[in-house]
């Protein structure tokens, strides 16, 4: 453990009391990963100091997505055609009655997936697959294999190259299957691959697939139609299609995450809602919620399974209940952004760090800070240039030093 | 509100306006059962003044489960809350902490005999000084919330508690006090039932033994998916191995099962079967490797739906006793 790296402010002695042979400490850390919308570059924030650890140069601006672990944080990089892996220097290991933490100073890996085009990086029970749209191949390889330094991954490959996605499932690969009759649409379903990358059952209708997301034992698809479910059968995965609801307006969701302590997903759907499912309710399997106005970004509250959060571009902040199904508060945080222009123009995004909601503010160079128990402001972080996507990564745990 | 405040209103309206009835009189007790097994007992102390919602239906896991927000929602209506406790619901304190519920939280093993895991039994009330056990008695007696420090870590002690018949009779005297602290007025209604029921269970103990006492000494070794019957074999004195451990969480290693196929084939068990919770490739792959026949379909951690041989825990367990003496025996 390097104390250099931890807030010292986060540092409490549970035991100050017990012989110095054995001196147990209760810490806990977070940190933002930022990637910023102009600059080739990774930012690293000690959310808990407020202060900045590490600058990381990669090839482009970059797309960063978390390890369920949060040992890792991946910056994809499309054009440049490469997937950086960052050791995010925090790791918990649970020990039942309590967890143990380890903090050391964030660092590059070693590790590149390298290709065409990388989009849609997955992450299944701790496999990663990758998605290079430019050659429709996915390459699949472990968090161990990943943090040690290795580029050596296992290939699974499509009909063609597509804006598609792959999830290693277990013993199998789930992917998602070209538009053979028109090449630059969405893909048309998913294909089940076993370990020899042989078909297993028929491919799974999903016309203009395109999202998913992992919840408790169910990981899903987003389709024009609907959803694909995908969960645990006798020696395959088994899939099935949930159609959207008769009483839902025209639209679709096209970008899911996956609920955390409560099973259940967040979609877009259409420019001002968003859509809470429940693949296994037998009524309201989806409930829409009005947005006042269009949507920008949206995330899960990995700590607090009742929370969603929701920024709009009048600048507000929406803490969304999921249990209710409705906006529970909103708070104006930073000047309007506007949603009409370029999909990937710098505008807010959300991570949830421990008691905080964090909001990127790409074009002020800061991040703003919410208190998620009272929803009030609770202060900013300078970032240099314009931070656009974040993830954070942390927990609280105990260390043990011996002397 | 509580439920005498619900019937001081309910008299009112009905004295006020007798057409608001039927209204006043919808307004049970919302109780919610964390799986099915406590929902059947639930309903017979219950009765009719209860509204029950089972958050892990008929044949469904407790072990895996994930709560939704509907749960949640349930959760945060209730006016009791009743689980099992030791661990078997993995999903509690989240789920509690994300419905922002007053409601008490009751542990229905609490003053049963409870074992630990590959141990011998002990009383649960011992526990009592400890951080595992107040939190426990806290959450009966107390009408606290569910946290983590209340629970047992590491697996410690087997859930499956409602194995033991004996075990079942707490629990369902459990459920009546805290029927009575919620709705003081139901309460003779309860205590009643809960007698009622209690007589019922013990002639089903009765049953069990005399059932058990008809197999012959060396024919009690049996195999199950899962370890879901330490306190069956406790109290009734059958053998039982099985390659998951007490939780179906973790799958059974390649290891374990080649054990355990040498361990039937030196103990020459007599019988083996699927649960209903559990997927039965694993048990069929036994039976095919060491020559036994597959017995039949046992419940050990949920009822069956209501069309099935197992919809009520006393049906439940004379099936299980019903397709273990025919495994053994020949039906």
């Amino acid at each position: 453990m390097r104390l250099p790296f931890l807030s010292t402010a986060a540092l409490a002695l549970a035991l100050p009391l017990q012989p110095a042979a054995s001196l147990a400490a209760d810490l806990s850390a977070w940190r933002l990963f930022v990637a910023d919308r102009a600059e080739p570059k990774v930012t690293v924030v000690d959310a808990l100091a407020g202060t900045i650890l590490d600058t990381f140069t990669l090839r482009e601006p970059a797309s960063l997505v978390r390890s369920e672990s949060g040992r890792t944080v991946f910056a994809v990089q499309g054009d440049a055609g490469v997937v950086t892996a960052i050791a995010s220097g925090i790791s918990f290991e649970d020990h039942g009655d309590h967890g143990d933490i380890d903090v050391e100073a964030p660092k590059l890996t070693g590790t590149e997936l390298s290709g065409r085009k990388p989009s849609h990086l997955v992450e299944h029970d701790g496999a990663f697959a990758a998605f290079f749209d430019g050659e429709g191949v996915a390459r699949i390889i472990s968090e161990k294999a990943v943090l040690g330094g290795s580029s050596d991954v296992s290939e699974v490959s499509t009909a063609a190259p597509q804006h598609g996605v792959a999830v290693a499932y277990g013993a199998h690969v789930l992917l998602s299957e070209p538009n053979a009759e028109k090449p630059d649409a969405l893909p048309v379903g998913i294909r089940t691959v076993d370990a020899k990358g042989v078909q297993v059952g028929d491919v799974a209708a999903c016309p203009d697939l395109h999202g998913e997301a992992s919840s408790g034992n169910l990981l899903v698809f987003a389709c024009a139609t609907g959803l694909l479910v995908v969960t645990h059968g006798d020696g395959a995965p088994q899939i099935r299609h949930l159609p959207y609801a008769d009483g839902l307006p025209e639209g679709k969701a096209t970008t899911l995450l996956g609920g955390r302590g409560l099973q259940y997903f967040l979609g877009n759907y259409g420019p001002d809602k968003v859509v809470l499912i429940d693949p296994t309710a037998d009524k309201d399997a989806f409930r829409l919620v009005d947005l006042p106005m269009r949507r920008v970004h949206f995330a899960v509250d990995s700590v607090r399974p009742r929370f969603a959060y929701v920024f709009t571009e009048d600048g507000q902040l929406h803490q969304l209940d999921v249990v209710a199904g409705r906006i529970a508060n909103s708070l104006k945080l930073t000047e309007p952004y506007s949603m009409d222009g370029h999909w990937n123009d710098p505008r807010p995004r959300i991570a949830v760090a421990g008691d905080h909601v964090v909001v990127t503010d790409p074009l002020q160079g800061k991040l703003h800070l919410v208190d998620a128990a009272s929803f009030a402001r609770a202060g900013e972080i300078a970032v240099p240039g314009k931070p656009y996507n974040i993830v954070s990564v942390g927990c609280s745990g105990r260390i043990h030093e011996t002397e | 509100m509580s439920r005498m405040l619900k019937l001081a209103a309910a008299v009112s309206a009905m004295t006020l306006f007798p057409a608001m009835l039927a209204t006043a009189s919808a307004e049970n007790l919302k109780v919610v059962a964390s799986f099915s097994i406590i929902a059947d007992f639930a309903k017979n102390v219950g009765g009719d003044r209860v509204d029950i919602t089972t958050l892990v239906g008929p044949n469904g896991d407790a072990h895996v489960y994930e709560p939704k927000p509907a749960d949640a929602a349930a959760v945060a209506a209730a006016d009791v809350v009743l689980v099992n406790g030791l661990q078997l619901e993995g999903f509690l304190q989240r789920l509690v902490e994300a419905s922002g519920t007053k409601a008490p939280i009751v542990e229905l093993s609490k003053g049963g005999e409870v074992l630990k895991i590959a141990d011998e039994p002990h009383p649960h009330e011992e526990d009592d000084d400890d951080d595992h056990a107040a939190g426990e008695a806290g959450h009966a007696e107390g009408g606290q919330h569910a946290h983590e420090e209340g629970h047992h870590h590491h697996g410690e002690y087997d859930p499956h508690a409602w194995q033991s018949v004996r075990n079942a009779e707490v629990y369902v005297k459990n459920i009546a006090d805290a029927f009575c602290a919620a709705d003081a007025a139901g309460c003779d209604g309860y205590r009643a039932n809960a007698d009622a029921y209690g007589r019922k269970l013990g002639a089903l103990d009765a049953e069990i033994r005399a059932a058990i006492a008809g197999i012959p000494a060396d024919k009690r070794s049996i195999i199950t998916s899962h370890d879901a019957f330490g306190y069956f074999e406790h109290d009734y004195g059958l053998a039982f191995l099985a390659p998951e451990g007490v939780s179906t969480e973790s799958e059974a290693s390649a290891a374990d099962v080649a054990a355990l196929i040498r361990q039937i084939r030196d103990d020459k068990a007599s019988a083996i079967f699927v649960e209903n919770i559990t997927n039965p490739r694993l048990i069929e792959q036994i039976a095919g490797e060491t020559g036994l026949k597959v017995g039949g379909e046992l419940y050990s951690d949920a009822l069956s739906d209501a069309g099935g041989p197992a919809a009520t825990y006393i049906d439940m367990m004379r099936h299980n006793v019903a397709t273990i003496k025919g495994a053994i025996l020949g039906s």
